[in-house]
């Protein structure tokens, strides 16, 4: 037992040390490759680029406004509009008695004057005597964009305007603070629910304390303004505070991870309201949730300032932020594919396939160097951003997928032209994938299905738990490792060095995985037992690149009414799915594991079905974090959600009949699969039509 | 000329073969649809007004609470009711029947307090948000107009609110440049290719013993990306007209997609002549059209913006000399560029 631990930690120094020296002589090439001339030219041309932008965005020349003159705005130079109008990048403002409406124009806007005793002159109109405006736009989506866009316009020159206005009370009359609650069920709510109204209108004191202690300038107050409108920091105003608002604060400071030291202040606000309430017992309830619970909290601090202050909750900043990291992996997977497939172009490869090292080692030691530089990248990016550990381990998931699709793309490929096609899909695949999810960071649990929602949590400064780490990183992770050993399947002589369609190389790597199932075999002799069960194993583990392909099927189809789209989805599921347990059977086949009989393919078939049937049910996981609280997610995982409060019988039938469905829709496809491509075809439609049909059945019931 | 085509043709033939160019359709697709999603997604979080029959329901309440029901007599999408006292209110909050809570309140200096509470996390949380928002800008024109006297100047009048479409300018400003941008890019990846592959493999020497010059495989190496290009942008505009978003001024855009498409070849051709290898080459080659239109988008008549104004039929003589000036500047460029390599020759 020693011995063989022994033994074993002797091959894996062996192996690690072969790995390290692929790596060594991968890097030293890759150097060679983009020698420094290379690297020299493209940083010179990234910082004169990034010059000539900054200096035209500094000096007000450039700026990336791409609605830049995008609509004709008729308007009289004289008038106080042309201000409002010249100020508005996407309008360009054409002189009332050029404009026609229609030809040259989109819209005109049309002052009216106020009479007065000067007349009509040709001077500037001050903006006192303006009595009323009309905009008159042509009857096109055009025109009303036009007319929209110009009322936006003078809204926003008030706005300048009232910020110069001495007479703030006048300009400004109206303070708001926002503040985020749960509804009751939430223990912070208890004193709300109990407290009387009376007191608490008086609330709205420790708002205007707030407010007044930011006053003047408008950008402060809705930066600052938060910590001082929540803390009431007016303490005159506290005795009469009513219950209900401080409990509220305090609550909310409680969720504040900032942790300021108006905190401890707040708290005693609302002991001591509490105190002088009938109810003090709920008080200290308030006090109580130190911990967040899941989701709440993510809404930051409370904000206060004029009406137009108010954002709402859209994690703009930190998502342009974590899109940063994904930048570089672009660069990286073109020079990481580029090495790959540079072995597999002229034989290169060939000497290093006939030294003792394995075609995991090598694989491993080529793609050290890039996964390092990876790493590096993402930590530099991270400190220049403000990102903290949480960041990188976000991010690496993220690069572990580039790299193992790139990977696979690289050893499909036939030639550099179809690696840069594969490479461009890899990257708007996973970029997406990776990307729209975390604009709904703060919106709904689902958004932890890519791991750079953990980056813009991280940036946001909130914290998130081991769970919700883990539930983010894993699939990605495991989608990576999955990905490079379909790959490493082929990465042999026979293989590497030869040239075919995609598909059909697609079809060797998943065949390297099957084992052969024969007809004149024993039914249930070992062997056979075995080979099926690999092929169980092969459909379970494509059940990740399914939940994918579904995810991103729900975000495409998103755009059309649910009336559509909701049928669509059921149908794309069903297919994918069926494509996901059947394409294995049919690589089977057609490279000859498996003998062409119909008992082989009901055999296969079963246990296909069941393999993903069986991998499904383990990612039951996902209804952990609430995915099936969605419309459409209901339709994309119906067989998951739904188990608890059921009878057992019920239970029982209710995992039964998914099985059914898979192993039955899954058999008939195998049985086209046996018999060539189009017979496949053909089977495949008609499992995606039985496996849609009972989706349907499914969410009509549900 | 006839050799040209030839190699334009080879060119062609080979990403037939290999159906990579269905891979590109097939990612600009998935680019497209994503793009709506996104935008009505995000749209309809930023402006839900666009939605049809998204109106909140607010619980007012406090000693100011009749301007608030002025406001919303005013703004589409949000209705208050009035509740005797705050607490009043947050009840209706708790149980659902008001999606926020406002408590208005007059202060001692002569402003009005609002205090206002906002459902937590939850999907409609933006909308409400938004649409509060909108109440309350309302709200605050009309407390500020009360107060006009007390202003040195006054604010400007503002017209009628109209319907506009929220996707109209990201369509003609976003989505159209991008999706005809996009291929310019990949063409000039093809090139790097082509050139690189045929320097490693050997094969453009047995090329060289064919009746043709450098020159002519450069050109129709050239002319094989440069014609794929606006081809895909005329499929794109296309299949906008055929989805009801009627695009102006096509020719002048195929004509300008031409020109970059142009310019981009020739700066792949130059960069795969230099680079000492595929790697290098694309390298270099990303880094570079990422400096030329992120530099280019920034400046006034960006292409970015040159595309927009000529889709949303907003074009003027400037745009025209602009797609003319990118003609002279591309074909120049190409022009300067094959001179060089011919002269110097290809490889390291």
């Amino acid at each position: 037992m020693i011995d063989r631990l022994r033994g074993g930690g002797a091959r894996a120094r062996v192996a690690l040390r072969r790995v390290l020296r692929v790596a060594r002589w991968e890097s030293s090439r890759a150097a060679g490759g983009v020698d420094r001339r290379t690297l020299a030219a493209a940083v010179a041309l990234v910082a004169v680029a990034g010059g000539v932008v900054g200096v035209g965005v500094a000096t007000g020349v450039a700026g990336f406004d791409v609605d830049r003159d995008v609509y004709r705005v008729g308007v009289d130079p004289a008038s106080p509009y042309a201000d409002a109008v010249a100020a508005d990048p996407s309008l360009r403002a054409v002189p009332a008695r050029e404009a026609a409406l229609g030809e040259t124009t989109d819209a005109t806007v049309i002052t009216v004057v106020a009479p007065s005793s000067d007349g009509p002159g040709d001077g500037p109109i001050a903006a006192a005597r303006v009595d009323e405006v009309v905009v008159r736009a042509t009857d096109t989506r055009k025109g009303a964009a036009a007319a929209a866009s110009v009322r936006e316009a003078i809204e926003a020159h008030n706005e300048r305007l009232m910020r110069a206005e001495p007479n703030e009370t006048a300009a400004f009359p109206l303070t708001v603070t926002l503040r985020y609650a749960e509804r009751s069920g939430g223990p912070a709510d208890g004193p709300t629910l109990g407290g009387s109204g009376g007191e608490s209108a008086t609330g709205g004191d420790g708002a205007t304390g707030g407010e007044s202690a930011t006053g003047g300038d408008d950008a402060t107050t809705a930066d600052g303004g938060s910590a001082a409108a929540d803390g009431g920091s007016d303490p005159a105003g506290d005795a009469t505070d009513g219950n209900s608002d401080a409990g509220d604060t305090a609550a909310d400071e409680t969720r504040d991870t900032a942790g300021d030291t108006v905190d401890s202040e707040t708290e005693d606000t609302a002991g001591d309201t509490a105190a002088d309430e009938d109810e003090p017992g709920e008080a200290t309830e308030a006090d109580g949730p130190a911990v967040p619970p899941v989701g709440s909290g993510v809404f930051g601090a409370d904000t206060t300032g004029s009406p137009s202050s108010i954002t709402p909750p859209f994690p703009f900043v930190s998502l342009l932020l974590a899109f940063a990291f994904l930048v570089p992996m672009n660069f990286l997977i073109q020079a990481y594919g580029s090495s790959i497939l540079d072995e597999r172009t002229n034989r290169r490869g060939e000497p290093l396939l006939v030294t003792p090292l394995s075609p995991a080692e090598i694989v491993a030691g080529k793609t050290l160097p890039y996964a390092v530089a990876a790493a590096a990248a993402t930590a530099l990016i991270a400190l220049a951003v403000g990102g903290g550990a949480l960041s990188v381990v976000g991010v690496l998931p993220v690069a572990a997928a580039f790299l193992g699709a790139t990977f696979v793309g690289a050893m499909f490929a036939r030639s550099f032209k179809e690696l840069t096609f594969l490479t461009v899909g890899v990257s708007v695949l996973v970029t997406t994938y990776a990307f729209v999810p975390a604009i709904f960071t703060n919106v709904t649990p689902v958004a932890l299905v890519s791991p750079l929602t953990l980056v813009v949590f991280d940036l946001q400064g909130e914290a998130v738990s081991a769970g919700q780490t883990l539930f983010s990183t894993a699939p990605m992770t495991l989608g990576a490792g999955l990905l490079f050993a379909l790959g490493l399947g082929v990465y042999r002589e026979e293989d590497l060095f030869s040239q075919k369609p995609v598909t059909r190389k697609l079809l060797d790597a998943l065949a390297v995985r099957l084992s052969p199932v024969t007809a004149s075999e024993a039914r249930l002799s070992r062997r056979r037992l075995r080979a099926l069960g690999s092929v169980a194993l092969l459909t379970g583990c494509a059940i990740p690149f399914v939940f994918v392909a579904e995810l991103l099927a729900v975000a495409v189809l998103f755009a059309l009414p649910v009336t559509v789209s909701v049928p669509v989805l059921l149908v794309t599921i069903a297919f994918v799915e069926e494509v996901a347990k059947s394409a294995g059977l049919y690589a089977g086949f057609e490279r000859g594991v498996f003998d062409r009989s119909d008992a082989v393919a009901v055999a296969v078939g079963v246990a296909s079905g069941t393999g993903f049937f069986l991998a499904e049910k383990a990612t039951a996981v996902v209804q952990v974090v609430g995915l099936t609280d969605l419309f459409l997610g209901r339709a994309a995982f119906a067989d998951v959600a739904g188990l608890s409060g059921h009878a057992p019988a019920a239970l029982a039938a209710l995992l039964a009949a998914p099985l059914v469905l898979h192993v039955v829709a899954t058999t008939v496809a195998a049985a086209g699969a046996v018999r060539g491509r189009t017979a496949y075809a053909v089977a495949l439609a008609l499992s995606t039509l039985v496996h849609a049909a009972y989706n349907v059945g499914v969410v009509s019931l549900g | 000329m006839g050799s040209r085509l030839t190699i334009a043709g080879r060119e062609l033939a080979g990403l037939r073969a290999e159906k990579t160019i269905l891979l590109a359709v097939g990612i600009q697709l998935f680019i497209a649809a994503f793009s709506s999603f996104l935008v009505v997604g995000l749209v309809s979080m930023y402006d839900p007004g666009a939605l049809d029959g998204a109106e909140i329901e607010v619980a007012a309440a406090g000693d100011a609470v009749d301007g608030v029901e002025r406001a919303a007599a005013e703004v589409p999408g949000a209705s208050v009711t009035a509740y005797a006292d705050a607490g009043a209110a947050r009840h209706a909050f708790d149980r659902n029947a008001a999606d926020a809570v406002v408590v208005a309140t007059r202060t001692d200096e002569g402003r009005i307090a609002t205090a206002v509470t906002a459902p937590d996390a939850t999907v409609e949380t933006t909308v409400v948000v938004v649409q509060l928002r909108e109440l309350l800008r309302a709200h605050e024109l009309n407390e500020r107009a009360a107060r006009a006297p007390h202003l040195t100047e006054p604010p400007l009048p503002l017209p009628e609110r109209s319907e506009a479409s929220p996707y109209f300018a990201f369509t003609y400003t976003v989505l159209i440049p991008l999706l005809a941008v996009l291929p310019v890019f990949v063409s000039g990846a093809l090139v790097v290719d082509s050139i690189t592959e045929e320097l490693d493999e050997g094969t453009l020497e047995l090329l060289r013993v064919a009746p043709v010059t450098l020159g002519e495989i450069l050109d129709g190496k050239a002319a094989a990306a440069v014609a794929i290009a606006p081809g895909q942008a005329l499929l794109w505009l296309l299949l906008l007209a055929a989805n009801g978003t009627s695009v102006a001024n096509v020719g002048p855009i195929l004509a300008l997609m031409t020109a970059l498409t142009t310019l981009v070849v020739a700066v792949a051709v130059g960069l795969a002549a230099i680079a000492p290898d595929r790697r290098a080459a694309q390298l270099l080659y990303s880094v570079a059209v990422l400096a030329l239109f992120g530099g280019a988008t920034a400046m006034d008549g960006g292409p970015a913006n040159a595309v927009a104004r000529l889709a949303i039929d907003s074009a003027d003589a400037t745009t025209g000399a602009l797609v003319a000036a990118y003609a002279v500047i591309a074909a120049a460029a190409y022009l300067g560029v094959r001179r060089v390599v011919v002269a110097e020759g290809l490889g390291r």
